[in-house]
């Protein structure tokens, strides 16, 4: 039963059982549990960076803020599973996506009525109605039990790729799209670090890596060693919980302190600490990348009838990278440039001869369809709907990972979506091993972490992490 | 006084208040083919708002607006702009995070590209087309002096930087008339000289203007003509040096 991770990969077995000694927290078998929970981290993700690229389009582009886009995955998620799970004489191969479709459809249509109804008002009403829209789609939801089946949940509608049993040339067919994909996501995050290296000169590329590398290493180490002291004196019970706490919160603005200091000490000495930490982090991400592209290669490459994750997740991520592609197609162009011109001043786009109206309602369904199919996924990954599924609190995220990755840029918002998921995951076992909280408190905890660390990225950087910072000294 | 076979623009009787003060009260205006037409007054007197009525930004109370043999009174800004007539802001109006050249490029009317359905399925059309409009767009850049900025962001401008990129953009619409509002206010007097020559030569290409300003030397290096407003009413027009004769407009401006 207690099978390692090991077991499962062979030959990269020493490497993988060692990476497993440095997660001692996980009160599950890492082994059994390691590559599912994996396979989710990644669907998940794609769910949010669609979801993200949704709203990124709307108010990283257009400027239109919409608080309430959850409504567009509601919307999308639950035509799409009610419609899949009507009996009609069509193998699920075509009817499933013409669900997704007819669901999106509903989604942007959804963006046109919002749409018609405020666009013409001024800006800050859009706010207000796409909240109570979003209310109300979860409400209309929750007590339209005949057609939703209300808080009972709607489950047992057909999943994508149920009971496909792949053969073994398909796998690898498959292992290949997949590994396709990620090498074009890799091949560009080289390309734009190949631009940032250029011009700079090998010694201080070496150096200011070297110092990024030195500091962002200690930094982890320390906030390791602290998460191990902390997690043995939770165990060993004799400090009371004010004590840790105290003791967390101390440890914690004492490392925060410390490495602000070193940061400001260092950095005027590095004219090129910006290029480092580029080389550093595109390193760190491909470490990461692939110690995770291990687990869903092997997954994609066991794929048998039971695995619905692994095709959930197969599916997941090209969805997103054909939106994503199709997205960068338009935001650079003509039109994509009519969006940001309403951004900045719609009076001076219709001066131009622009149809602005058009282009909200435009940008709106656009960015509402992209949601609608993220709902779709969402509705699959979670296999049961609630209307509890979305609340508020999903829209946002939704924002966080925007903000998080820099407005109007949809590469940041990939990341943001990322780096979202990667910080849920890891806290869900870090933080309750931790922090003396019982679980309902610890979920409310993660959320205000989230909260706090984006008021530190608005202090350090307002732009977002991959904004430009020119943009934010610009006079209108 | 108005109704010229040969006017461009002509404007009668527009009418427009703001609670209880008539920003236009039954002002006319007319611009003939091939003009540049002054509209000059004192503070307040409504010239803005007058731009705003033409290009339809504002709807007016009463009045019609005949824009190259059609009414365009009820139609939208931007199929006004799409027809042919542009308007400049008073305080200039640049879109800050875009680059100078995405400034001109998106002034561009009839581009495939901006049809999103076109992006995706004829990328050929669109890039090439684009290729044309950057060509022109450089073309005019050079022209006012502003090529070397052409990749930065037009928020970095300088106030009259941003007064000349406005003018340029609109030329990169193709209009058959520009209004310019106040084209040399805070600007300095060589570029001033620079903008009005640029506008004589654009003008002896065909295209006419509609000029709002204080500088007294713009008005009578540039205009044909000029209409005079105080508190919203035509108070006059005729050729600049009439005007600056004119007893009652000498008024208006000291009564001020
Ligand atoms: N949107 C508005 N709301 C209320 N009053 C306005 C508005 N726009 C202009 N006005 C008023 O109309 C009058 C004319 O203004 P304006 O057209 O800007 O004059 P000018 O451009 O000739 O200096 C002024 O008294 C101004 O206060
Ligand atoms: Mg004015």
């Amino acid at each position: 039963m207690n099978r390692t991770v090991g077991d499962r990969l062979g030959n990269s077995e020493p490497a993988i059982t060692a990476i497993a000694k440095l997660f001692p927290f996980h009160n599950l078998p890492f082994a059994t549990c390691m590559e599912g929970y994996i396979v989710s981290l990644i669907i998940f993700t794609a769910i949010f960076a669609l979801f993200g690229l949704g709203l990124n389009l709307q108010w990283g582009y257009t400027g239109l803020i919409n608080f309430g886009h959850v409504a567009f995955m509601a919307v999308g998620g639950y035509v799409t599973v009610l419609l899949s799970d009507l009996d009609v004489p069509i193998p699920l191969l075509i009817w499933i996506p013409f669900c997704v479709l007819v669901g999106s459809l509903f989604a942007a249509l959804l963006g046109l009525l919002i749409g018609l109804s405020t666009v013409r008002l001024r800006e800050d009403y859009l706010a207000i109605v796409t909240i109570g829209v979003s209310e109300m789609v979860r409400l209309v939801a929750l007590n339209e039990e005949w057609l939703t089946r209300g808080a009972f949940g709607v489950q047992g509608f057909p999943l994508p790729l149920q009971g496909f049993a792949p053969t073994l040339l398909t796998r690898i067919g498959m292992l290949a799209i997949f590994t396709g994909v990620i090498a074009i996501g890799y091949w560009q995050l080289w390309k734009w670090l190949r631009q940032r290296i250029k011009g700079v000169s090998r010694q201080s590329l070496i150096n200011s890596s070297l110092a990024v590398a030195g500091y962002l290493g200690s930094l982890g180490l320390l906030l390791y060693g602290t998460v191990i002291i902390a997690r043995q004196l939770k165990l060993a019970e004799d400090l009371s919980p004010w004590l840790l706490g105290l003791f967390l919160l101390g440890a914690l603005v004492g490392i925060i302190a410390l490495y602000t200091w070193l940061a400001q000490q260092t950095i005027p000495r590095l004219p090129d600490w910006f290029v480092g930490l580029s080389l550093v982090s595109c390193l760190l991400s491909l470490a990461v990348g692939l110690w995770i592209y291990q687990f869903a290669a092997h997954a994609i490459y066991t794929y048998s009838r039971t695995s619905i994750k692994t095709g959930l997740m197969f599916i997941s991520v090209l969805v997103v990278a054909v939106i994503f592609w199709g997205l960068q197609k338009l935001v650079r162009s003509p039109w994509g440039r009519v969006l940001k011109a309403i951004r900045e001043d719609e009076e001076v786009a219709k001066a131009l001869g622009k149809n602005v109206f058009w282009y909200k309602l435009q940008a709106l369904m656009l960015g509402g369809l992209v949601a609608g199919v993220a709902g779709a996924l969402y509705a699959w990954q979670l296999t049961t709907v609630y209307p509890d599924n979305f609340q508020p609190l999903v829209t946002f995220n939704a924002w966080t990972i925007v903000v998080l990755g820099g407005a109007g840029n949809n590469v940041g918002t990939l990341l943001g979506a990322a780096i979202f998921w990667a910080y849920q995951t890891s806290t869900r076992f870090i933080l309750a091993d931790v922090v003396p909280l019982d679980d309902a408190r610890l979920g409310a905890f993660r959320v205000m972490i989230i909260g706090l660390l984006l008021m530190v990225l608005m202090v350090w950087r307002p732009q977002g992490i991959l904004g430009k910072k020119e943009e934010l000294t610009l006079g209108r | 006084m108005v109704d010229n076979a040969n006017a461009l623009l002509s404007a009668k009787n527009l009418y427009k208040s703001f609670g209880g003060i008539k920003a236009v009260d039954n002002a006319s205006i007319e611009v003939p083919q091939g003009s540049i037409t002054g509209l000059i007054g004192p503070n307040g007197a409504g010239k803005t708002t007058l731009f705003n009525l033409l290009s339809s930004f504002i709807r007016p109370d009463s009045g019609e607006v005949i824009f190259d043999g059609e009414p365009i009174q009820q139609l939208q800004p931007h199929q006004i702009a799409q027809q042919g007539m542009v308007r400049t802001f008073q305080v200039a109006r640049v879109l800050s995070r875009l680059s100078v050249m995405e400034n001109m490029l998106l002034a561009t009317q009839h581009q495939s590209g901006e049809n999103f359905w076109n992006v995706w399925l004829r990328p050929g059309q669109v890039i090439k087309e684009e290729r044309s409009q950057r060509e022109y767009a450089s073309e005019i850049l050079e022209s006012v002096g502003l090529s070397h900025m052409a990749q930065e962001y037009a928020g970095a401008l300088s106030g009259g930087q941003r007064k000349l990129l406005e003018i340029a953009r609109a030329l990169m619409v193709r209009p058959k008339l520009i209004l310019l509002d106040e084209p040399a206010a805070g600007v300095n007097p060589t570029l001033i000289n620079k903008i009005c020559e640029h506008i004589v030569q654009w003008n002896r290409e065909g295209l006419s203007f509609l000029v709002i300003e204080h500088n007294m030397d713009v008005i009578m290096s540039l205009c044909d003509r000029v209409w005079v407003l105080a508190e919203g009413r035509n108070l006059a027009s005729g050729t600049p040096a009439e005007m600056q004769k004119n007893t009652q407009v000498l008024e208006a401006y000291l009564g001020q």
